[in-house]
This record gives structure tokens, C-alpha cells and sequence, in this order.
């Protein structure tokens, strides 16, 4: 589904970390403000802005959770489905008998 | 040079495949627009976080679900006061390292740092709630149907100006 938002504040920040690092208050005080920055001043619907803070590669984080999501689970025990997960057409609900 | 980010930069191989592909899927929509109708330092603001945040002492979001049917999740929502600490909450998304946001709610639901810059001026108040839902699903009826009316309604009692979507 393609994503019709009126205003984007692009992060590049990873997954889990959206604001910034854990107990970094300047960072996540900054990048929120300029979030609702970007907020008050697009104009146009769909704008992206691009916020202007890099994430410190020195920082070596294990971003993925403990264990793998169920979904990853399902494809590679049933690698049958993963044409219906790229295009995003779950199975019917009934098929879930046989996984 | 103004920064261009990178989307997919903390992601490789099939998972970087999988999300470039689905950015190209679906047919482009009018985008609804409600202009800001005042300046921010006016407005109440109210965030949504996708992370699955619940307090302790609510309902916890069921995983189950996601674990019976991976194509899903809970679709409900959870509301979290205005003054919600990170030792008030528990984080139930199964596709992020959640220890993050355990050690500080702030990196993916700013409830303290919105605080702040409501003491600092830059908006009028942060709104008496903020919401939480289960970001990850294919199956989004019951979260298009039921829980996104239900956290607008609530926006419009309390008269929210403008929220803050965060994803994880």
C-alpha cells in the first residue's frame, strides 16, 4: 500500500531508535523539535524533509530483536509464500491450518 | 551539502529487498491535508507510536496473535498519559530489539523530551493522551476500521492540534 502521509520528517536513525540512543536527551529533544519544525512549515502535502542528524557508526547496537518475528519463521519453513509476502497478499485465514 | 537520507541504510540483503520492493506497490492515493492552523508554539500535540507500548498495569498486547497468524498482530490500541515514565511501560513489537525503548521510552514514544519542549515554549501542551499500536501487519482491516477511529475521536476530544507518527 502506498503511503500517502501529508508531512514526513525523515530520520535516518535505526529501527527501534527512531528519536536517537537510549538516555541521549540532546538528541531526542533535538530531532522531535525539528520534527515538529518540518510539522509547522511544509506546505505541500507529501513533502519529505530530510533532518540533518548522523548516526554515530562507532555505536555498534544489535538492532534485532531476541528472536526472529514470526513471519521470517513462516517463509522459511513455507519459502511457498514469500511471492504472497512481497506483493503483500496474505493467505486466507483458513490456510493457517497448515502452518 | 544538505543531508539526503538514506531509507534503507540499516538494512541489507532479502529484508532491504523486500522493503524497496513493497515502496513500489499500490497505486498512489490523494494525500489528505489539513493544513496547520496555527503556529506550533499554540498547538497541542500528541504522539502515536507504532511501537507497541502498553503500561504495566493495562491489558498487554497480545503476541499470540502474531504468533498464530504472522500475517497479523493485535490490532487494538493502548493510551498512555501525558506523564508516562519509562518504568510505566512494557514494549511489545516482536520485529525491533525493544530493550531500547525498555531502557528509555523516549527513543521510540518521546513522551518526557514533549514535555520539555512544551516547558521551553516551542508548543502550548502536550496532549492528557498519547497512543500506542502494534506496527506491524498485512492484515490492517481492524486496525483501519476500529483503532484508527478510536484514537481519532479521542485526538478531537481533547482537541489535538497535531500528532507526531512515530514508527519503529
Amino acid at each position: 500500500m502506498s503511503c500517502g502521509v501529508p508531512r514526513i520528517a525523515a530520520i535516518e536513525h535505526p529501527f527501534g531508535l527512531t528519536l536517537g540512543p537510549a538516555q541521549d536527551a540532546a538528541r531526542q529533544l533535538a530531532v522531535l523539535s525539528a520534527t515538529l519544525r518540518a510539522l509547522e512549515e511544509i506546505s505541500q502535502p507529501g513533502t519529505v524533509v530530510h533532518l540533518p542528524f548522523e548516526w554515530d557508526i562507532g555505536k555498534k547496537l544489535n538492532t534485532l530483536p531476541p528472536e526472529a518475528p514470526p513471519i521470517a519463521r513462516l517463509l522459511r519453513r513455507h519459502p511457498w509464500y514469500v511471492p504472497k509476502f512481497l506483493n503483500r497478499t496474505p493467505p486466507e485465514v483458513r490456510d493457517l491450518a497448515i502452518l | 551539502m544538505a543531508k539526503i537520507v538514506n531509507s534503507y541504510r540499516f538494512l541489507d540483503g532479502i529484508p532491504k529487498r523486500i522493503m524497496k520492493h513493497w515502496a513500489t506497490l499500490g497505486e498512489r492515493r490523494q494525500i489528505p491535508w489539513s493544513p496547520l492552523a496555527k503556529p506550533m508554539s499554540q498547538c497541542t500535540v500528541s504522539i502515536v507510536s507504532s511501537a507497541g507500548v502498553a503500561l504495566r498495569t493495562d491489558e498487554p498486547f497480545d503476541q499470540e496473535i502474531e504468533r498464530r497468524d504472522p500475517w497479523s498482530s493485535d490490532p487494538s490500541y493502548r493510551i498512555l498519559a501525558r506523564s508516562t515514565a519509562t518504568g510505566d511501560v512494557r514494549v511489545y513489537h516482536l520485529h525491533i530489539n525493544a530493550s531500547f525503548a525498555q531502557q528509555d521510552l523516549n527513543c521510540v514514544m518521546p513522551l518526557e523530551r514533549l514535555s520539555q519542549l512544551e516547558a521551553q515554549g516551542e508548543i502550548a501542551h502536550s496532549a492528557p493522551s498519547h497512543y500506542s499500536y502494534m506496527g506491524y501487519t498485512l492484515r490492517p482491516d481492524m486496525l483501519l476500521c476500529h483503532t484508527v477511529p478510536g484514537i481519532i475521536g479521542r485526538l478531537r476530544q481533547e482537541q489535538v492540534d497535531a500528532v507526531v507518527l512515530v514508527p519503529v
